[in-house]
């Protein structure tokens, strides 16, 4: 489903992707952890070409986004702007700072781009965005502009904002970050309900126990690589690097009461 | 109230003097904003040529005054060949000059959107044409409205300028007036109270649009 | 016939002659309207009649044409018994109005500073004069020097206007020099660049000012 293959970037002289790979299959839920800085955000914005990225290639279905391998030049081409865009649609991310459009309700917000992109017909797309808030447990707010609702439901309204668009991936980065504690779980609760519905998902987040629960596999990445990655309970109860080990007796350290 | 009787006999006339400076104001204003918008976007998205030219047409319009230009024009026009009334070259050049300071408006108001609004934009697979058209324009028009409309009157102010290169409009008649009248005090005066109408209405039209943009809606 | 150099020689030195007045006037205005425009903020951040009356001031100046505020001036007073040269009646207007303007400046710079910097300052048990000078006041100045620059340079082009009073700036003796001779292409080039480098003056001072106290933070 989704192939990152060797993708390096970097920032100046800063290397923060040093050849990344990996492979997500479909249906499945892959958690990312890592320290801070390790690159985990700088991952997942190569992957939608948020960033521009100096070598490696990623592929959604065996579509390029972003670059092209051109075989007889045996180089990586740009792809155009109007491509990417077009490639973008199969990828929906979610932000840890929501990013909704301040000028737009609810149900506009969710609209907006399967509308003006895809050109769906605005009543079935309404009907379809009515649909995907009250999945997320918003169906008396749709006509609430963001800034009267709290954390927590604005990022609910972001999740439904990239389904809408009926990505066959979806991207979470940190999203329940910005969040205040209680608001925490209800954001969790529909990224559950997600990956129960078959949702292949790319998830970066600092909740360990939430990790465990909805991955099928976990990635730990370290100073722009992927050190280890396993099926949960292995990575995090028996690791098998020391970096890891490290990492998680750290984070035990810290959220031990 | 002796004193001000002078006024009273030429309100009439500064009234249609402060007509044309409208009229003059907004035949300005147009053509000021479209160009400043296209300055704001040449800069913010433009190649390096484009971004170079306007830094350098800013630079012009920001270091000479609006009464160098207008004075220059009323004598270079002629020169030209270029057949354009008065009325119309001293708009022109206002529009020109203006233009310079809303594209700096305009484009604060671009640059001030969260590097967030673009992302999200990208990430739903908007082409750059749409993303301008449905996410960052409308926020960027509306965090720009508050100093759009204090530029506005401004320029108001600024038709003033016209008078001294011989056109016709509230400063002017309020000047016709004075030598008929001999009582500049008053005539001056009243003339500034009429500026100031226009002005300070628009002045409180901005801080309303201001404390919208900030309480959100 | 442009660029005639023997035209060019004798008007350089009229203008910079000229130019003379125009840097006096800007650089009196502008030291007088930082004084000026302080009392008049103060007075506005009181509580009372004080108040009113600067805001009133403020807001009257500020969306008036500084032309017709110049007529006023030299006009007006010399009706009413005390006249002023063209030179005073310029200075005074100019500061007049730019006083309101560098006024809204230093009531820009004061707002900005959050009243959780004053709680800070407090809470580490600082008197008045400490709280003031150690941790408002450097704040305050470094967020007032851009628009304080923008300021000086927008004076600058505005003493172009004291030419409508009679008063012998660049400005005037570019009129002159237009209206008796042809080359109003040369004196045009003359005045716009004097003009872009006493401009640009003031905006690399202003900089070079903005660095070091970026430096001292
Ligand atoms: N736009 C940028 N310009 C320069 N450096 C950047 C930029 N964005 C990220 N970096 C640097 O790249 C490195 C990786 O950042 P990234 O945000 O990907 O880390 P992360 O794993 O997501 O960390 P966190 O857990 O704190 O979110 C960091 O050292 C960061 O300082
Ligand atoms: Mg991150």
């Amino acid at each position: 489903m989704l192939e990152v293959a060797d993708v390096s970037k970097r920032f100046g002289t800063l290397e923060v992707l040093r050849g990344v790979s990996l492979s997500v299959a479909p249906g499945e839920v892959v958690v990312v952890i890592g320290p801070s800085g390790s690159g985990k955000t700088t991952l997942l914005r190569c992957i939608n070409l948020l960033e521009d990225y100096e070598r490696g290639t990623v592929t959604v279905d065996g579509d390029p986004i972003g670059y092209r391998l051109d075989r007889r030049a045996g180089q990586r081409v740009r792809m155009s702007e109007r491509e990417i865009a077009a490639a973008r649609e199969n990828v929906g991310m979610v932000f840890q700072s929501f990013n909704l459009f301040p000028h737009m309700n609810a149900l506009q917000n969710v609209m907006a781009a399967p509308v003006r992109v895809k050109g769906i017909p605005r009543a079935r797309a309404e009907a379809r965005a009515r649909e995907l808030l009250t999945m997320v447990g918003l169906s008396d707010k749709v006509a609430e502009y963001p800034v009267r609702l709290s954390g927590g439901q604005q990022q609910r309204v972001a999740i439904a904002r990239a389904l809408a668009m009926d990505p066959k991936i979806m991207l979470f980065d940190e999203v329940t970050s910005a969040l205040d504690p209680e608001l925490v779980g209800e954001v969790l609760a529909a990224m559950q309900q997600l990956a129960r519905a078959g949702m292949t998902m790319v998830v970066v987040t600092h909740e360990m126990s939430f990790a465990r629960d909805i991955a099928d596999r976990i990635v730990f990445m370290d100073d722009g690589l992927v050190v280890e990655q396993g099926k949960p309970d292995q990575l995090l109860f028996s690791p098998a690097t020391d970096r890891v080990r490290a990492f998680l007796k750290r984070y035990n350290d810290r959220y031990r009461i | 109230m002796k004193e001000f009787a002078p006024l009273l006999h030429g309100y009439w006339y500064l009234l249609r003097g402060a007509g044309m400076t409208l009229l003059m104001a907004g035949a300005a204003i147009l053509p000021a904003t479209a160009c400043g918008i296209l300055l704001a976007m040449a800069q913010v998205f433009g190649n390096r040529f484009a971004r170079s030219a306007v830094v350098g047409y800013l630079f012009i319009v920001r270091g000479i005054p609006l009464l160098v230009l207008l004075t220059f024009t009323y004598y270079l026009l002629p020169l030209t060949g270029i057949d354009l009334p008065p009325f119309w070259g001293v708009v022109l050049v206002m529009a020109l000059y203006y233009a310079a300071f809303m594209s700096e408006v305009f484009r604060a108001g671009i640059l001030s959107l969260p590097q967030g609004q673009w992302d999200a934009a990208r990430s739903l697979g908007m082409t750059r044409r749409l993303m301008l058209q449905i996410v960052i324009f409308p926020q960027a028009l509306r965090l720009a409205s508050p100093p759009f409309v204090s530029l506005c009157a401004n320029l108001v102010k600024a038709t003033s300028l016209v008078s001294i290169v011989g056109l016709w409009e509230l400063t002017m008649a309020s000047r016709e007036i004075v030598e008929r009248t001999l009582a500049p005090f008053q005539i001056f005066l009243g003339a500034a109270a009429i500026y100031f109408c226009i002005c300070y209405t628009l002045a409180l039209y901005g801080r309303y649009l201001e404390s919208r943009v900030l309480h959100g809606h | 016939m442009p660029f005639d150099l023997h035209f060019i020689a004798r008007l350089i030195p009229a203008l910079i002659e000229g130019a003379e007045v125009t840097v006096e006037l800007a650089i009196l205005t502008f030291a007088i309207c930082l004084v000026w425009g302080l009392i008049v903020a103060l007075a506005n951040s009181t509580r009372g009649p004080l108040s009113w009356f600067a805001g009133a001031y403020v807001q009257i100046v500020r969306n008036t044409p500084l032309l017709i505020q110049m007529y006023i001036v030299y006009f007006g007073f010399s009706m009413a018994g005390f006249g002023l040269s063209g030179f005073a009646s310029g200075l005074l207007a100019l500061c007049i109005q730019n006083g309101g303007y560098v006024a809204e400046i230093y009531r820009g710079g004061l707002q900005a500073v959050s009243t959780r910097q004053y709680e800070a300052g407090r809470a580490l048990g600082m008197r008045r004069w400490t709280l003031y000078t150690v941790v408002i006041i450097p704040q305050v100045v470094a967020r007032i020097v851009p628009p304080m620059t923008n300021q000086a340079i927008s004076i600058t082009k505005d003493t172009s206007q004291v030419a409508a009073i009679a008063v012998m700036d660049m400005m005037k003796v570019a009129q002159v020099w237009v209206e008796s001779s042809a080359n109003t292409y040369d004196v045009f080039l003359g005045v716009a660049i004097i003009y872009l480098v006493l401009t640009s003056v003031a905006s690399v001072a202003g900089k070079l000012f903005e660095r070091r106290l970026a430096f001292a933070q």
